[in-house]
């Protein structure tokens, strides 16, 4: 035996190519048992792919992983239960019609001669969280009675009924839950750590980064870009890694309104189930307004309810002065309004159509010739897409080629001429950076300052805090479901607006 | 930094925009390839295979099931499935014969009205996929059962004889090569519907509503207009490929275009469209597998095999087809 253990995760030369992107980049990570390593990085720099290589999620292109100094195959989610690695995912996912118990122990559960095994299923559920030192949740209860914040908690339990938990991963646990819950989980994190297990803290709070963990690797563009001791690291230097040259901090608006233009989306107390309740907010012409807050705090849903893509929406919507609700995107068409999702290739994305139909698929009255045959013309649709492509920045000849081909960046260029082809009256965008590189970022909050010179009205949902600030005119924060106040992000700083997320009090400008 | 980085970024692309154009190339050379060894093959094993009239004989075997194919592909490229294909044949082939034999209308009258129920049926197809949101393959099912029903309501046990001119004519006037009329019925269909598929916007939006649905709904696309336009242009197709069929036999009977829609599928699948997913495929490469199924039951029939073995192999055939598109596209 050596004197020095292998430590108890090592990942070497870690590399994940998909179609057209490096999502990781020879990556390096070593864990040590007993420690809490914190991962960072913006969305898109390779967080997810990473997770997803160590539960077996996906195939590595190249590069190791050795547990306790043995190299290891993870080739599925059910060989990484058995080698004790274990995720707490970021989107929850229990079964709300089930049991505590039998969510705690779902895909693995006990059996008799018969069936499940109820009674060592009650006990594995009780052994689990009595391990966590939760007594308040009732291991009988249906999951969908008991709050989100101790649904948390059991899909942690989840993980611990694994055999022998060697290294456990949390993906942003803290993004739904409030202070005091916050503590309860990280009292838990660190008794795990003190039984030995190696743990990998995912979160885009840095703050809780810098205070769990013991050291902290930065992610950008999939290529590891610094390893910090978190007792000698500052936010703002870790901030600093993150963003590399700081890149929606070296944005500039160029161009702004001087005058409010005539307002073109006016939302007056809309509801949207229960999770967006009575917000009021104008959008003007030439006008980019942020809607920010927590993860869950209805931006998501009022963007959707503006583009026709939500159901049970109730309140006043009016769009260049008509008060109509659309109650589907087809509607909302009609009145101007488009959209853009986070999901780029699952409701954005023609994947097998060339470029330039992906663009004009939204403009197809506008390129058809003959009013009888209904013919494309060929010819004008290639003009106007060159047109609009060369507007967002996208090479021409990249427009015949499948869009599957291109980088995230440019795929989302491509929406972005879709809409301005249609000449959107308003556009709305839900994480519009999401899995974009650095230079693209740029270049795509260039194209939306574009689009509102243009005399769009722009509505951007964005979790990052630091793009909200560069990109708006103003930014609606929103907690829990209300508009926790309008801000001029040239008049605050991003401390004000993370108060007012947090449903903290700050002097709305 | 950052301009190697752009550098790379922009060779990757590059690369990426080079390999798309090779497979997208490939793709299509395949299937060509595969049809050109076979007939090369089937050639040098037989000696009859390539004599003119049995060149003649396979296109004309495959007229009828190659015009149920394009709207089989129609389907099949929105996402969808039909299973109707054979009974509609059958519906179209039974109002066509009992119209102009028992009742004497004019033939004109007949086909429209065989029309009609060819699209009636396609029309309950659309319906029932895109408004009541049944399964294609259960609600085409359903309609299978429905339109062989009525059909054979108005059948009897009778055998109809047809023998209008216009329908020999079809089966028998050549018009181009040796060639008879239905033949080139078949071509010039596949030939207004590929070009139809490149340059009206209904071909965009079908490749748009199978490729993805979300995105299409999102792009302001109406999925319900999209998915009952390619069930009714399918109905109205089988409708045709019925005549078509009546002329070839010159007799309609209770067992006419059964398992149609199963040669429809396999010669679908065989020119290279995916039953998991539309949005990928081109309706004349179709015409390319209908040609290749031909080819090998023209074959098989010249060898003297069993007709048993050959519904079998075709079966075979179908979970080949099936089995290479999975290792084409590749599995993530």
């Amino acid at each position: 035996m050596s004197t020095t253990a292998p430590p108890l995760l090592r990942i070497t030369g870690m590399t994940k190519r998909f179609p057209g992107t490096l999502a990781l980049d020879g990556v390096d990570l070593v864990v040590e048992r007993g420690t809490i390593h914190g991962l960072v990085g913006e969305n898109g720099a390779g967080k997810s792919t990473l997770l997803k290589v160590l539960a077996g999620d996906y195939r590595p292109t190249a590069g190791r992983i050795e547990i306790d100094g043995e190299e290891v195959d993870v080739s599925s989610p059910r060989r990484a239960h058995e080698l004790g690695i274990g995720i707490v995912y970021q989107e929850l996912s229990l079964l709300t019609n089930l049991s505590v118990a039998h969510n705690i122990s779902l895909g693995f559960e006990p059996t008799n001669a018969l069936a499940i095994d109820e009674r060592s299923l009650a006990h594995t559920a009780t052994r689990v969280l009595g391990r966590m030192g939760v007594t308040s949740i009732d291991p009988a209860q249906k999951v969908g009675k008991i709050p989100l914040a101790e649904r948390q908690l059991v899909e942690i339990a989840k993980v611990l009924t694994l055999r022998q938990p060697r290294i456990l991963i949390f993906d942003e646990p803290t993004a739904a839950l409030g202070q005091a819950d916050v503590d309860r989980l990280f009292r838990i994190v660190e008794a795990l750590r003190d039984e030995g297990v190696a743990i990998i803290f995912v979160s885009h709070r840095y703050r809780e980064v810098l205070r769990i963990c013991d050291r902290a690797t930065v992610l950008r563009n999939g290529r590891v870009v610094g390893e910090v001791l978190c007792a000698d690291t500052s936010v703002g230097q870790l901030v600093e890694l993150t963003l590399g040259q700081k890149v929606a901090a070296a944005f500039h608006r160029e161009w702004r309104r001087d005058e409010a233009g005539e307002p073109v989306l006016e939302l007056a107390g809309l509801h949207v189930g229960s999770r967006v309740r009575g917000v009021e907010l104008t959008v003007h012409r030439g006008e980019i307004v942020s809607v920010c807050g927590l993860l869950g705090s209805g931006q998501n849903q009022l963007a959707r309810a503006v583009a026709g893509d939500a159901t049970d929406v109730a309140g006043s919507l009016r769009v260049n002065g008509v008060e109509r609700t659309p109650r589907s995107p087809r509607e909302a068409l009609r009145l101007g309004v488009a959209l853009i999702t986070e999901n780029r290739q699952e409701e954005g994305l023609f994947p097998d159509m060339a470029v330039r139909s992906n663009i004009s698929i939204a403009s197809l009255p506008r390129i058809v010739v003959n009013r009888v045959l209904r013919l494309i013309d060929g010819r004008r649709e290639r003009r106007l897409a060159a047109d609009v492509a060369a507007a967002t920045g996208i090479a021409a000849r990249v427009l015949s080629r499948r869009v599957k081909v291109l980088s995230g960046g440019n795929q989302q260029k491509s929406l972005l001429a879709r809409w301005l082809m249609r000449r959107a009256d308003v556009l709305v965008l839900i994480e519009p950076t999401r899995g974009v590189d650095v230079g693209a970022k740029l270049e795509i909050y260039r194209e939306l300052e574009e689009l509102a010179r243009r005399g769009a009205a722009v509505l951007v949902v964005s979790t990052d805090i630091l793009e909200t600030m560069a990109l708006s005119d103003r930014v609606a924060v929103l907690y829990q479901g209300q508009l926790a106040g309008i801000f001029d992000p040239r008049e605050v700083t991003e401390q004000d607006l993370l108060l007012a997320m947090q449903g903290g009090v700050a002097a709305p400008a | 930094m950052s301009a190697d980085a752009g550098i790379a970024g922009r060779r990757s692309l590059e690369r990426a925009v080079v390999v798309d154009q090779v497979r997208r190339f490939a793709d299509t050379l395949g299937i060509v390839a595969i049809a050109g060894a076979l007939l090369l093959g089937f050639g040098l094993t037989s000696s009859q295979f390539l004599l003119s009239g049995n060149i003649r004989n396979i296109f004309v075997q495959i007229s009828v099931v190659g015009v149920a194919a394009i709207g089989e592909t129609l389907v099949m490229l929105a996402g969808g499935l039909d299973l109707s294909v054979g009974s509609v044949v059958l519906l179209s082939e039974v109002i066509c014969a009992d119209l102009t034999a028992t009742h004497h209308l004019p033939l004109g009258v007949a086909l429209l009205a065989a029309l009609g129920a060819a699209g009636g049926i396609g029309l309950l197809n659309g319906v029932l996929v895109a408004v009541v949101g049944i399964e294609p393959i259960l609600a085409t099912l359903g309609t299978l059962l429905v339109a062989a029903g009525l059909a054979k309501l108005i059948l009897g046990l009778r055998y109809l004889q047809v023998d209008h001119p216009v329908f020999n004519d079809l089966a028998v006037t050549n018009v181009l090569f040796n060639l008879p009329i239905m033949v080139a019925v078949m071509l010039g269909l596949y030939l207004v519907v590929s070009i139809a598929m490149r340059v009206t916007p209904f071909g965009r939006m079908v490749y748009a509503v199978g490729g993805n649905r979300r995105a299409a709904r999102l792009s302001g696309l109406s999925l319900i207009g999209v998915t009952i336009a390619v069930y009714v242009v399918a109905g109205v197709l089988s409708g045709i490929a019925g005549f078509l069929n009546v002329a070839q036999i010159g007799l309609v009977s209770q067992n006419d275009g059964m398992g149609l829609e199963f040669q429809a599928i396999i010669a679908a699948l065989v020119g290279g469209l995916s039953v998991t997913s539309g949005g990928v495929g081109r309706v004349e490469r179709t015409l390319l597998g209908a040609l290749i199924v031909g080819m090998m039951t023209n074959y098989q029939t010249i060898k003297g095999i069993d007709p048993s073995f050959q519904q079998a192999f075709l079966g075979g055939l179908l979970v080949a087809a099936v089995l290479a598109d999975r290792v084409l596209r590749g599995r993530q």
